[in-house]
């Protein structure tokens, strides 16, 4: 076998790199067996043994300058000058450890943040999703924005027309999430079922592990009775039995046949864990909308897919016209965008500050560079005095702040590493989407590096080149100092800097804080303290008539109400906080316009107020009375009760909705409550309509219903209780939830909460870093001018004149920051204006006191410094020279 | 003396690896080689030799062996290898393109 060249050229560097000595030696060696047979040759052309030598030496050309030459041969120069560097740099650190930790320690903080953050932001914003050419997945909308269209999708009748005229996706398939409820595969449970159109898994290019994905047959109405499992599903309730495929599970009280098991890595929709066939039911009324995805044909651009798409919209039903459809998503997305958008805003924003930080960080470190650097001026000069060139000398200082960001940088790979999970541990649960990509990798430790380098050069070019570029020859002179002007001028602009990103950061932290503040105090329209909520969802197979469901519902709560130490116990198909609500318009017997908002409306139990903490303002709850045989009744929010007549005294009023049992009869209004904050503390207050749930029939009103139990002692004591209570009325249905109200409402306030602390987290890192910063200038200052002010001491200045010669420095330096920082933030708060709550970006009580509060500490960290100057002793600063 | 020390730069490299392609010889060797071959002509001076060797050295073109040389002194002895070997034939017709090139136009000119 033929050994390749970059094999000899490997080795010879590795022997120029590590046995550099030895290469030395033999060069000697060979070149002195040259001269010496040049030598030997003179001789024999009869030359005296002295001019044959000193000929053979001439010929030759200098031996020294010839092994340099040979050396430069080797190519390995730079790295040489390199590793001596380091060496140097090391040990110019080592004898200075104090500096060398600040410094080290401030980029550990700075790059350890950036890196936990940049760890985040990649896992969920950038690394693809992982499904074989991901890159062609795409989402098609064509659906309202309304807060309450979580995700964009398009009608059924819309998807199955558009799949007909397409020609740009490969497949197209229209998919959504239910709460299934499993039995017969040990306790029941609840699971996450992914309802998919047979395209599914074609789309996504997954391939099942075990039996088949879907066939276009399993999407045949009264064929649906398929099942795919997930691995996860498959393992943990199936005891990853072999002979899976082909047997039934029973899922909502439906026998279901499984086909097949997907591979482990499938997490789609996310928690899906198990799929069913989505059975298209194109009838009048089927207004349901659904997420769309698609896999372009190979070599088919987005663009092209675009335009497809706008060419056909018009061609498609249930289509709003053009000018409705501003209020429209109406496009092709890409399919990350259905589990980042809600965050990527945030995400932006944190990183943003977390650079911030870094660059403050920066700050600090250069300004010790140039501190340190005016104290290692002889050095320098020294070195500069014995031929070292400019260029050498700033390489040399560039490689001195290259190895201090890379040892910071390295100890910011390790900080992330616990960091990470710190913050995602404190992130509110469920909230961060794709945390299983969220982990330190190559590209992580690749941006780094690419971090640390930067920030090396970005805080160790200046004062290199600061620092070399004085004129040295007053420096070696005994007691010599050189003008500081300039440089002085450089640190001030720096802490300036530092105290304006400061400042931005810690605005932006409490307008944060602020609107998070707000968000606590709304009053949900409820009181949430000691009442446990209990969910369920009873399937039709086995309650398939309004009246088991009402049977269901009366043992319950009479179960309920007889437990000891509950109050009040209610129920209500759509639970405030809840992650469903219904909507819909109303008449008001006696108007002739319907009213131009919708309600919503809910249908509860006898007790829900009293349960719930919802104000009773006139009339009556409802009561056993109101059933089925009973006259229609109604009880209204204060919202409605104004829509209905202006004085709110509605009782005896009418209204009527569609949805009642019988839409031609009139309710009559029983009751008027207050508005209830439906959506969370966020959204606006909902007006409602309440109906008792025996007058209602729809199955679909009745199958979901959340029990609202309030106790008089901890609500959590209750809840084994409450537990068996569901146990002892049907052993197979599973809570879907069940919890306390008020962790219900933590939730809603808790991702706020969240991006608080955390933008509060790095804006105080960034302002104890900026104060750090002017503390270390202000106090060079007075170390620079400790002889002149023993002079003025000398001369009879009193402590209060040097106290204010220095505070006045620090007074400048502090109003600048705070001026520039106020401006930047006024410019840079626009961009939270998504995330805060009844709190302008430019709020001017926050920016005042952020700004006052940056002044004041500026001012205590100069002051610092300042009280040490008046301590001067005149005789030592003197004598000192 | 005639001394065409103004050698192309990449030329005396050529020389080298054709010499070397004959024995392995160690630097003083070479010289005389590349003296004696070229009729006396072609003369390297010896400041340029060994920079020149150990560029081929890194380059991988050739590699470097001590050995006893005639005198029983320890030398460095230079062979090529397998890669120079190669890298001389491309080269070695490379040169004879450029020089049928060259003498074509000198001596068109001399025409």
């Amino acid at each position: 076998m033929e050994i390749p060249r970059w094999w000899y050229q490997a080795t010879m560097r590795l022997r120029s790199l590590f046995r550099g000595a030895t290469l030395d030696r033999e060069l000697d060696e060979e070149l002195q067996f040259h001269v010496d047979r040049r030598v030997d040759a003179n001789l024999a052309r009869g030359l005296p043994p002295e001019a044959a030598r000193r000929e053979a030496l001439l010929a030759v050309g200098g031996l020294e300058r010839r092994k340099e030459e040979c050396r430069d041969a080797r190519g390995v120069r730079f790295i040489d000058d390199l590793l001596q560097d380091l060496r140097y740099a090391a040990r110019t650190l080592r004898r200075a450890p104090a500096f060398a930790t600040a410094a080290i320690l401030t980029l550990t903080l700075g790059i350890g943040a950036t890196v936990a953050m940049f760890t985040v932001v990649n896992g969920v914003l950038v690394r693809p999703l992982p499904f074989p050419g991901a890159d062609r997945l795409h989402l098609v909308s064509l659906s309202p924005k309304s807060i309450l269209m979580y995700q964009p999708g398009m009608m059924d009748a819309t998807f199955v027309a558009f799949r007909e005229a397409d020609t740009t996706f490969q497949n197209l398939a229209a998919f959504t999430t239910y709460r299934g409820n499993l039995t017969g595969a040990g306790d029941p449970v609840v699971i996450t079922v992914g309802q998919v159109t047979t395209e599914f898994f074609d789309a996504l290019a997954v391939k099942p592990a075990r039996g088949r994905a879907f066939l276009p047959d399993d999407g045949q109405e009264g064929r649906e009775l398929a099942v795919v499992l997930s691995d996860q599903l498959w393992r943990g309730r199936f005891g990853s039995e072999h002979a899976i495929v082909g047997q039934q599970i029973t899922l909502n009280g439906l026998r279901r046949t499984v086909v097949g098991v997907m591979p482990a890595e499938l997490d789609f929709p996310s928690g899906a864990e198990a799929w069913t066939p989505h059975v298209i039911q194109l009838v009048a009324g089927n207004s349901r909308m659904f997420p769309v995805l698609g896999r372009l044909k190979p070599g088919t651009t987005v663009a092209q897919a675009r335009a497809a798409f706008e060419a056909t919209i018009d061609t498609l039903p249930d289509v709003p016209s053009r000018e409705q459809r501003s209020d429209w998503t109406v496009g092709i997305l890409p399919l990350k965008e259905l589990l980042v958008a809600d965050v990527r805003r945030p995400l932006q924003i944190f990183a943003g500050a977390v650079l911030l930080v870094l660059l403050i960080a920066c700050a600090n470190v250069a300004n010790l560079l140039l501190a340190r650097g005016s104290a290692r001026e002889r050095e320098i000069a020294v070195r500069a005095a014995l031929g070292a060139g400019r260029q050498r000398l700033v390489r040399q200082l560039l490689t001195e702040s290259a190895l201090l960001s890379l040892t910071g940088g390295t100890l910011g790979i390790l900080a992330a590493r616990w960091a990470v999970p710190m913050l995602l541990a404190l992130a509110p649960e469920g909230r961060i989407p794709r945390t299983d990509m969220i982990r330190i990798d190559a590209p992580v430790i690749a941006f780094a590096i690419v971090v640390a380098l930067t920030t090396g050069v970005l805080f160790g070019l200046a004062p290199a080149l600061r620092l070399t570029r004085r004129r040295f020859a007053g420096t070696l002179l005994p007691g010599g100092r050189s003008a500081v002007g300039g440089q002085e001028r450089f640190r001030a602009a720096l802490v300036v800097g530092q105290i304006a990103v400061a400042l931005v950061l810690l605005t932006g932290a409490s307008l944060m804080a602020k609107s998070f503040l707000r968000l606590r105090a709304v009053d949900p329209g409820f009181r949430p303290d000691n009442v446990v909520r209990l969910s369920v969802e009873l399937p039709p197979s086995v309650y398939s008539s309004p009246q088991r469901l009402h049977a269901f519902h009366q043992s319950m709560l009479a179960r309920l109400s007889a437990l000891p130490d509950v109050v009040a116990a209610g129920s209500v198909n759509w639970l405030p906080l809840g992650d469903m609500h219904l909507t819909g318009d109303f008449r008001i017997a006696g108007h002739t316009r319907n009213p131009r908002f919708d309600v919503d409306k809910p249908a509860i139990s006898p007790g829900y107020f009293r349960a719930m903490g919802v104000r009773l303002l006139r009339g009556r709850e409802f009561t056993e009375h109101d059933s089925v045989s009973g006259l229609p009744v109604a009880i209204v929010s204060r919202t409605v009760a104004k829509a209905i007549d202006p004085s709110e005294d509605v009782i005896g009023k009418r209204v009527r909705m569609w949805t009642s049992a019988k839409p031609e009869v009139w309710q009559t209004v029983i009751g008027v409550v207050d508005d209830v904050k439906q959506l969370g503390p966020t959204q606006k207050s909902h007006p409602a309509i309440y109906q008792p749930y025996p007058q209602v029939s729809r199955r679909s009103f009745l199958s979901h219903m959340t029990y609202v139990i309030r106790t008089s002692s901890d609500p959590l004591a209750a809840v084994p209780a409450i537990r068996s209570v569901l146990r002892a009325v049907d052993k197979d249905q599973p809570a879907t939830a069940i919890g306390l109200l008020t962790d219900s409402l933590a939730r809603a306030t808790a991702e706020p909460g969240f991006y608080a602390r955390l933008l509060g987290a790095f804006a105080l890192l960034a302002v104890l870093l900026a104060l750090v910063g002017t503390y270390g200038v202000i106090a060079y200052a007075v170390a620079q001018r400790h002889h002149e002010i023993g002079v003025r001491m000398a001369l009879g200045a009193r402590g209060a004149s040097v106290l204010w010669l220095i505070l006045r420095r620090t007074l400048v330096l502090g109003a600048a920051g705070v001026l520039l920082g106020s401006g930047a933030a006024w410019l840079a708060t626009r961009l939270l204006t998504t995330v805060l709550f009844e709190v302008t970006p430019t709020d001017p009580a926050t920016f005042a006191a952020v700004a006052l509060t940056v002044f004041v500490a500026s001012l205590l960290a100069g002051l610092i410094p300042a009280r040490r100057a008046t301590r001067v002793d005149p005789l030592v600063a003197l004598r000192h020279e | 003396m005639s001394r065409p020390s103004d050698l192309v730069q990449g030329t005396l490299d050529l020389l080298i690896l054709k010499i070397l392609a004959l024995e392995p010889l160690h630097g003083w060797a070479i010289g005389q080689r590349l003296y004696q071959i070229s009729d006396n002509v072609l003369q390297v001076s010896d400041g340029s030799l060994y920079p020149a060797l150990h560029k081929l050295e890194h380059e991988g073109w050739i590699k470097a062996e001590w050995k006893p040389s005639e005198n029983n002194r320890r030398a460095k002895f230079y062979s090529l290898t397998r890669p120079g070997r190669h890298h001389l034939e491309r080269e070695t017709a490379n040169w004879d393109r450029l020089s049928a090139a060259i003498s074509q136009i000198v001596r068109i000119t001399e025409a």
